[in-house]
């Protein structure tokens, strides 16, 4: 017995050991995969990584034509031309093109978001040629057939009436709305019942015209394909693709945040939150301090203050997290958490005292720590598929954060400090004026009388 | 942590299964080995990204509770996130997210799955980790009280608010009577404020043990240098009896079944749930190659006909699983399109139903569909969470090896097969309908007025 309680006790101290070992040893540095970057003559930026261990490869272009540059009363211009880019080319109705891209395995997909219109396909490498000339078809040669265009019409009608039925849902797209007003982010991406009433067909062909163009574009291509494949077959495609004139659409900033509330009224058990302000762009120098910040406060896991508060220690709420959604010009912090209604206005409280707090107390030395090591030891795991490989490629060169940015990634994280963390957090977090959504039973909630 | 796998969501995972292309096999990759304790260790070498994932399967699920006591088994993954004697909740936390790892866990109706994906240099780390709390998890009573409120509002979030997913709930509990199956993962309500520690202690003394689980692991590692870590966290964890897995039978449906919810919504629904085996019969491949034909991607028989061409439906779905322990649903399930009705819906879908049954598959939609199906088990290569994920389901409902399996059986399935299953299994007799009836939804718009918030003074 005795000899059994030593060993179970050696065994226990050994793996304590090992843990401890495990945390201090140096970090392995992770490197980028390789990729190459050519600019064609046309305008369109190219971005390759060859990732020859599965037979397949993954394109992702992005378009800079989001939802942001829709012309007034023509909300939901962006996202219709792009899922009318699949209803159907010069070559092939959409019909043939689904069946076509379905006998293939190939997925293809268009949609927008409030900065760029986004174009993917999957293709297996036996089909890259194939299933590459479907994917340009789409892009250059749509043809916009009025009765598809009127069917996407009516699916988009019934996807805004799935948002409104989803407490949650609901409660995003009417803080986005009411934060941004009505500046170029604050509409809807698909538009409204009243906006769509109003596009026509003509408004389509116009839009593409004028922004479905090369050098408004970057391209990336990751999996089972070289550069030498690449210039062999596809650049001669890629090169018919021809530049346009694109004027400079005007950015016109959203009124500076004052505090507003819109309360729902629904009859349903839980209050769907969101509580939040304006936010600097993606490009800008903080955006380090504000990811630790953010990490510590309410974006990470299952060790953030607000899980630990809200969560944790209370059970008000199985989700609670907090985020900085960056964009091109103007981003947004918000929280989002939902709660049974006779809890909402404790839970508010809440996260306004913990943002609060945030800007009046330095982190302790073990939060900086572990946010530093857990963004910079988590950078693996985001680009470990080539769907994430090639979003996360896009996405540096869409908002211009350089080439060196994975590399410097790490550096840039563990040279954040606690001043740093508590600079931002007066900087970019309002819990004085902030823009409040509450869907839920108002009176339970303690919202109405 | 601590997400219910809806049955919708373990079904649309399983439908990207993966295999190898071409003739290697994904089995042939895969090693087993069973320590002395009696716990399986499988593991899959790929070494395509630096990071692994470290998951640990129990095989206990809500098919393993008794009633009065449903949701059991996801409040105690709950639990399982609360400390151990070695480590508190804290510390677990820190030690996983210090190293860069992302770490959660998933209930189901037959299992609970634990994983940690992380830098594949730190695979020991969560395999430590895990061996601790395999059998030294503690219980603590307030613990177990906030984690209590915590499931309570996860349920209100997925499914006291979510009509569709209150609907899905009412159609399982309508199609199974006797079997297990009845209850949701999550558990009702009464049940779940019901629940005490003592029954999550005892259910964890009686489930959490080697011989009722399974350890897998895949990704960038060196099965040599991997299997010694392996012995050291978990080899000397006591061996136990496995506890017996068997459960009623369902007895056989005579009779459609029909369930209408109505309560406050915008968009009706529709979904038909019809009593299908599971991998051990081969009929199960050929529903499966049935769930392609109908509802996989845009030239699909849903798409092209409810969405495109009648316009009846926002959106249209099957989900069928492969490996359900015990017999599960062959699940059909649509949105309305705004301006059409509930009728119509179902009539179109009845429609393509029957043209399954008289009207045999051409060879090119028999091709496009198993074509489909090979090239979601390639791409579905790309994640190694995904392929242990796979491995492991296949584990539960018989052995990981049945993977291997997945594409000669999908190959040998004929247009004979699709209509004689299609006659077999997809008849009104064997199904229940669910229909969600929308009461008109009327939003009170109030504000934005400013200061609202601050002028009642919600202070703490």
């Amino acid at each position: 017995m005795k000899n059994s309680k030593l060993k179970s006790l050696y065994t226990y101290r050994w793996r304590i050991c090992l843990i401890f070992i495990l945390l201090v040893l140096p970090r392995l540095a992770f490197s980028l995969p390789f990729t190459e970057r050519v600019t064609l003559q046309t305008g369109l930026r190219l971005i390759v990584s060859e990732d020859h261990s599965l037979p397949f490869v993954t394109f992702q272009l992005i378009i800079d034509g989001g939802s942001r540059i829709d012309p007034p009363n023509k909300e939901g211009l962006s996202y219709i031309t792009a899922k009318g880019l699949l209803h159907g080319t010069t070559r092939n109705t959409a019909q043939h093109m689904n069946n076509t891209l379905d006998f293939l395995g190939a997925n293809l997909s268009s949609s927008s978001s409030k900065d760029y219109i986004s174009v993917a396909l999957k293709v297996l490498k036996k089909d890259l040629v194939q299933g590459f000339n479907l994917f340009m078809d789409a892009i250059t040669q749509p043809v916009f057939p009025e009765d598809e265009f009127r069917r996407e019409i009516q699916r988009t009608l019934g996807a805004i009436k799935s948002v409104e039925e989803d407490p949650g849902g609901l409660s995003e797209r009417e803080f986005l709305k009411t934060l941004f007003a009505n500046s170029p982010y604050g509409h809807p991406v698909m538009g409204t019942g009243e906006s769509l009433d109003r596009l026509t067909r003509n408004d389509m062909i116009s839009f593409h015209n004028t922004y479905i163009r090369p050098n408004q574009a970057i391209l990336v291509i990751v999996g089972d394909v070289s550069l030498n494949e690449i210039k062999k077959d596809l650049t001669g495609r890629l090169e018919t693709w021809i530049a346009g004139e694109v004027s400079k659409v005007s950015y016109e900033q959203p009124p500076v945040s004052s505090a507003k509330t819109l309360t729902i009224d629904r009859a349903i058990t839980q209050a769907n939150i969101v509580l939040g302000n304006l936010g600097p762009p993606r490009n800008n120098p903080d955006f380090f301090p504000m990811v630790v910040m953010n990490y510590i406060l309410g974006g990470g896991g299952f060790s953030s203050r607000l899980f630990t508060e809200i969560r944790a220690k209370r059970g008000f709420a199985y989700s609670v997290h907090s985020a900085f959604d960056f964009k091109k010009y103007t981003g947004s912090f918000s929280v989002n958490l939902q709660t049974k209604n006779d809890s909402a206005r404790e839970a508010i409280s809440i996260v306004l005292a913990e943002m609060k707090k945030i800007q009046t107390e330095p982190v302790t030395d073990m939060e900086l720590e572990g946010a530093r090591k857990y963004l910079t030891g988590s950078f693996p795991l985001r680009l470990d598929t080539q769907a994430k490989l090639a979003s996360f490629l896009a996405q540096v060169e869409f908002y211009g954060l350089g080439d060196d940015h994975a590399d410097k990634y790490v550096s840039h994280i563990k040279a954040v400090t606690k001043e740093d963390v508590q600079r931002v957090a007066k900087k970019y977090l309002n819990p004085g004026a902030y823009t409040l959504i509450v869907v839920g039973n108002l009176k339970e909630a303690g919202f109405r009388e | 942590m601590f997400s219910v796998i809806s049955l919708s969501v373990v079904l649309a995972i399983f439908s990207f299964v993966s295999v190898s292309f071409g003739e290697e096999k994904l089995g042939d990759k895969v090693y087993e080995t069973i320590l002395a304790n009696g716990l399986k260790v499988i593991l899959l070498e790929d070494h395509k990204a630096p990071v692994v994932t470290v998951q640990v399967w129990y095989r206990v699920g809500s098919r393993n509770e008794a009633w009065g006591k449903t949701g059991l088994s996801h409040l105690l993954e709950h639990m399982m996130f609360k400390g151990s004697k070695r480590f508190t909740a804290e510390q677990f936390v820190r030690i996983i997210e210090e190293n860069g790892g992302k770490n959660n866990a998933f209930t189901s109706r037959d299992y609970t799955a634990y994983f940690v994906n992380i830098s594949a240099d730190r695979v020991a780390i969560p395999l430590e980790l895990e061996a601790d709390r395999m059998r030294n998890a503690i219980f603590d009573e307030k613990e177990f009280l906030t984690e209590k409120k915590v499931v309570l509002e996860e349920r209100r979030l997925r499914t006291e608010d979510n009509p569709q997913s209150y609907l899905h709930e009412q159609v399982l509990a309508t199609a199974y009577q006797v079997h297990p199956y009845h209850w949701p993962i999550i558990g009702w309500m009464e049940d779940l404020e019901r629940l005490t520690l003592a029954d999550a202690r005892e259910y964890y003394n009686q489930y959490y043990s080697p011989a009722n689980a399974f350890l897998i692991v895949a990704g960038d590692f060196s099965r040599q240098e991997l299997l010694p870590k392996v012995e050291q966290a978990f080899g000397h964890l006591p061996a136990t009896d496995a506890p017996h897995q068997s459960v009623g039978r369902e007895p056989t449906q005579k009779g459609e079944r029909r369930v209408v919810l109505k309560r406050e919504g915008l968009v009706p629904a529709l979904m038909m749930g019809y009593h299908v085996p599971n991998l051990k019969n081969p009929d199960s491949y050929v529903l499966d190659v049935i769930e392609a034909i109908l509802s996989s991607g845009k030239s699909s028989r849903f798409y092209e006909h409810l969405i495109r061409e009648k316009q009846v439906a926002l959106r249209a779905d099957v989900d069928h699983s492969l490996t359900s322990l015990d017999p599960s649903l062959f699940f059909i399930s649509a949105e309305v399109l705004a301006g059409k009705d509930l009728l119509t819906l179902e009539k179109a879908i009845d429609d393509e139903i029957m043209r399954l049954q008289t009207e045999p598959v051409t060879p090119e939609e028999l091709s496009k569909a198993k074509n489909q199906m090979e090239a979601l088990f390639l791409y579905g290569q790309d994640s190694v969470f995904y392929q242990a994920m796979v491995l492991a389901q296949h584990e539960i409902a018989a052995t990981w090896r049945r993977i291997d399996d997945y594409l000669p059986a999908i190959r040998r399935v004929t247009a004979d097969d699709v209509m004689r299953v299609a006659r077999h299994y997809l008849i009104p007799e064997n199904r229940t309908v669910g229909l969600f009836s929308p009461i008109t939804l009327q939003d009170n718009y109030h504000g934005p007025a400013k200061n609202l918030v601050k002028e009642k003074g919600h202070t703490r």
